[in-house]
């Protein structure tokens, strides 16, 4: 979707919001892989990919119509997937809480190979050590969301988001150490 | 060239040796933290986990998330057929106690005028 110009998403969101399943679907399409690699981020796990993003989508498609302002769109989807994938770490620690065994099947390690480089085990093993509105702030970030729209998204204001993102990636940097030992 | 100096060039050769390969590039890296490269390549992965005909998925499960009643309105059905099965008891509950009422009084009835007739027998 970024080579389509704002106006031009603004279109396909209103016949989105008409019911317009071709927009919908259009929509789904140009953004599918960008909400997927935002919830690989936050939950580093690939098998959630695909069940997040599908919730993910879902939602947008149900209250699509509530959206005020089309030109939002954006912001509103990568709020609606990070609002989901923190639910899903939620109901993950409930239930590590009630099944104390659960832990050691739900932190199966990537398969042998899933790791394309160095660089990328590195960085989503320092992802994990974080907390995830600090993992979702950082993600938003690279989505190329501004301070002001995080600051919405969180309900916060701009200075805020700026301590957090500076806290967030001095974090990031400490546990970013490419070929660490696990 | 003096033995102290030996002894300093022993231990810093055997200290150089513990560095594994590539240490000036993972430390760079590790002061530097993420590139941009890995953040692409994170991406990636993601958008990897996505099966063909995800949209298709994606839209038809939410065709069927909109055909499924509402919460709303599976709440609002969950409370009329409760309200529709207590007011049932209460009817069902005031007949019976009507019903075993008339029973009673008709006995007492019965048990008055036997007693009346006996009354009125013994004087």
């Amino acid at each position: 979707m970024e080579s389509t110009s704002p106006t031009a998403l603004a279109d396909l969101v209103r016949r989105a919001q008409k019911g317009d399943e071709n927009a919908q679907r259009e929509l789904i399409v140009s953004y599918q892989h960008r909400v997927a690699g935002f919830v690989y981020a936050m939950t580093g796990r690939s098998d959630y990919v695909e069940d997040l993003a599908q919730q993910v989508f879902i939602k947008m498609v149900r209250a699509i119509d509530r959206l005020q302002a089309p030109a939002q769109f954006e912001s509103w989807l990568f709020r609606l997937a990070r609002n989901t994938c923190i639910d899903q770490l939620r109901r993950q620690k409930l239930r590590r809480i009630f099944l104390p065994f659960g832990e050691e099947h739900e932190n199966i390690p990537e398969p042998p190979g899933a790791v394309d480089s160095e660089e990328l085990d590195a960085l989503r093993h320092a992802l994990d050590q974080l907390r995830p509105q600090d993992r979702a702030l950082l993600a938003l970030v690279q989505e190329g969301r501004s301070h002001a729209e995080i600051a919405e998204t969180l309900g916060t204001s701009v200075a805020a988001v700026k301590a957090r993102l500076h806290r967030a990636r001095e974090h990031l940097r400490e546990h970013y150490q490419p070929e660490h030992e696990t | 060239m003096k033995p102290e100096s030996d002894a300093w060039q022993a231990l810093n050769r055997h200290a150089a040796a513990q560095l594994r390969g590539g240490f000036a590039d993972r430390v760079l890296r590790a002061a530097h933290g993420p590139q941009p490269e890995a953040w692409r390549q994170l991406q990636s992965r993601g958008a990897a986990q996505l099966r063909p005909g995800f949209a298709e998925r994606v839209l038809r499960a939410a065709r069927a998330a909109a055909d499924m009643p509402s919460l709303g309105s599976q709440f609002v059905l969950s409370a009329a057929t409760a309200a529709l099965c207590v007011l049932a008891v209460i009817y069902f509950h005031q007949r019976n106690v009507a019903a075993a009422d008339e029973r009673n009084l008709a006995e007492w009835r019965q048990v008055v005028t036997v007693a009346e007739d006996f009354d009125a027998g013994q004087l």
